[in-house]
């Protein structure tokens, strides 16, 4: 299996367009950093802005405001009480939040780019089976000593061995130009556990957000893979898995209101809105979550090894 | 012949939709021996090769090497069984020396020595580094035979293996395959429709036609022999000769006889005797290709297939 692994790495490689992805995701995320600090530069803000101390106390006015409204769901009132009584701990015990353009800040938000990571990750996992049907590998590749399973397995492992490197890759970029364009400013992360407030391991919670983002890029990179060696298409499979990435999220916006949303996968793919408080559909729960993708997972994969192992190659 | 077979199809069929595309293949194939497998387009050969290549699965009937299947026993049966089918498509992005890594790997007893001495077999160590993109057709045909040359197969399954070779090329390519077989005992199955280069190669030929084998013919057999004869005045040469009861078909101005060797001096004598002028007595061989076309009626069985 180790040697099956090396041939897909090698071939993965020595392919030019994994290299251009590579160049690609470090390229937009600094240039990304670059640009926002550029448009935070020119954006010239008026003098006298409030202290951090100030913008607390406002927030607590809003929030206090917003919690009076007799037609508040459960779920937004827990939310904003959490809200609330980390703001209320801030001016207590006088601890600074992170500053909106310090480095800290830049860091902590950077998970989001890992969106590109998945965008990626699926161009890689969709051509990795269907690449050898349209060149005409297949035949080569299948002829060998070999159950099918097994190369199907070495394939699925260095899809998300490369989607891990991406990870790192994004990471480090976004760090690279974190520190480039932006100054320490300090602050810390509060968090509501258990009824109180406690305050969290920064660089702890940077990690758990990606780990989180990195579970949304393993579901779309084994839908994708799954797309590929059902259609033996890379285009198709390219084509259609992205597609389903960008409009995924939005069909489960649309229809959030209705019950059968949370059994979309779709839904469950951003779970870092169990840390960040960014749910749109109500009712969520970790259980159900971890078990809608399972359930999915399990489904993909099987799909994607009943289809390559059990048909015929006639290309 | 008293030998074990290496490779047995067996009552081997497969169905595609409601179309029997090969219909219960029976074929045994030797050590130390080539042989050919021929067909007109559409008659089955890449589906049947295919699966003795285990890239399809029969719907019925098996394809035995060495006494196991290849359905239950993929990874043994396989790693005796050198493959090159159609054109070997290589990964075109990478050297020719990283393509035979790769397939190197998939089998659990190749040394690097061993690529290295399959390149320098194949003739290819000049340009075994570059990229196979800048190979033209008849390097990547000699990358192919690589590949499949890599485990020492027992069996080598050749699907037009000649494609794009020059001449000089195929002769060698004939030379090479005639080596392994004799000399380590290699059983080949060459699928081609060139006919000429079949018969230059094989020890023997299987035909098929609509899915059915139809023939097996041992190239070397003593067949019936044939003569041609010309002599003149015509009309006498030919009663002389159906008088010593030969089938006779004309051929130009001489004739085709049906006639076995040890018969000939007896009937040139005849001819002499009886003041006729001899100009030729031959033997004379149908080629393969009349005899594939007399056996599949020529052209029309692609078409009578489609329907």
């Amino acid at each position: 299996m180790l040697n099956l692994i090396r041939n897909e790495w090698m071939k993965l490689w020595q392919k030019k367009a994994t290299w251009i992805i590579v160049v690609m995701l470090v390229a937009i995320l600094i240039g990304v950093g670059g640009i926002t600090k550029w448009v935070q530069s020119t954006n010239e803000l008026p003098p006298n802005q409030p202290s951090w101390e100030e913008n607390q106390a406002e927030n607590q006015a809003f929030l206090t405001a917003q919690l009076a409204d007799p037609n508040i769901d459960a779920t937004s009132k827990k939310q904003l009480e959490k809200e609330l009584a980390i703001s209320e701990y801030r001016l207590d015990k006088n601890v600074e939040p992170m500053d909106p353009s310090g480095r800290e800040q830049s860091v902590y938000d950077s998970h989001v780019m890992l969106s590109l990571v998945i965008l990626f990750s699926v161009i890689v996992a969709a051509s990795i089976v269907a690449s050898e049907f349209s060149q005409g590998t297949i035949k080569m590749l299948l002829s060998r000593p070999v159950k099918r399973w097994k190369i199907l397995t070495s394939k699925y492992l260095t899809t998300l061995l490369f989607a891990f490197v991406l990870t790192i890759i994004a990471f480090v970029s976004t760090m690279i130009a974190s520190y480039l364009f932006y100054d320490a400013s300090g602050g810390s992360i509060l968090d509501y556990q258990n009824g109180s407030v406690v305050e969290v391991s920064y660089w702890g919670r940077v990690l758990v957000l990606y780990a989180l983002q990195f579970v949304g890029v393993i579901i779309y990179t084994t839908f994708a893979f799954m797309i590929g060696s059902v259609f033996r298409s890379s285009s198709l499979a390219i084509g259609l898995s992205i597609f389903l990435l960008f409009v995924g999220p939005n069909i489960v916006f649309f229809l959030s209101k209705y019950e059968f949303v949370k059994y979309i996968f779709f839904t469950h793919t951003d779970l870092t809105g169990y840390i960040t408080g960014n749910l749109f559909v109500p009712g969520m729960t970790w259980t159900l979550s971890l078990v809608v993708l399972t359930v999915y997972m399990l489904l993909f994969l099987f799909i994607s090894f009943w289809s390559f192992t059990k048909r015929d190659v006639t290309s | 012949m008293e030998q074990q077979p290496i490779v047995e199809l067996k009552g081997l069929s497969k169905t595609i939709g409601k179309k029997k595309i090969i219909d219960n293949l029976n074929l045994q194939l030797y050590p130390g021996q080539i042989t050919g497998f021929l067909g007109p387009n559409g008659a089955g050969k890449t589906t049947t090769i295919r699966m003795m290549a285990g890239l399809m699965k029969p719907s019925s009937g098996e394809v035995i090497v060495e006494g196991q299947t290849v359905t239950e026993h993929f990874e043994e049966t396989m790693s005796k069984v050198g493959v090159i089918v159609e054109n070997p498509e290589m990964y075109k992005y990478m050297s020719g020396w990283k393509n035979l890594l790769h397939f190197a790997r998939m089998n659990k007893t190749i040394t690097k020595e061993r690529i290295t001495e399959v390149v320098d077999q194949v003739g290819m160590q000049n340009r075994i580094h570059e990229k196979v993109s800048s190979y033209s057709l008849g390097m990547r045909q000699r990358l192919g035979l690589a590949q499949a040359l890599l485990h020492r197969p027992k069996f080598l399954i050749l699907d037009e293996p000649t494609n794009g070779l020059d001449p000089a090329g195929i002769r060698e390519f004939r030379t090479y395959l005639r080596k392994i077989s004799e000399e380590d005992g290699v059983s080949v199955f060459v699928s081609s429709h060139m006919l000429s280069e079949i018969e230059l190669m094989c020890d023997r030929i299987a035909i098929i036609q609509n899915g059915q084998l139809i023939d097996i013919r041992e190239m070397n057999q003593k067949e019936q022999a044939h003569y041609y004869i010309e002599a003149h005045p015509v009309e006498q040469t030919q009663e002389l000769l159906i008088s010593h009861n030969l089938e006779l078909e004309v051929s130009g101005t001489g004739f085709i006889a049906k006639v076995e060797q040890e018969q000939i001096p007896s009937i040139v004598k005849a001819l002499i005797d009886a003041n006729l002028q001899v100009f030729a007595v031959q033997p004379f061989r149908k080629t393969l290709e009349d005899q594939f076309l007399e056996m599949t009626g020529g052209g029309q069985i692609a078409e009578s297939h489609k329907k």
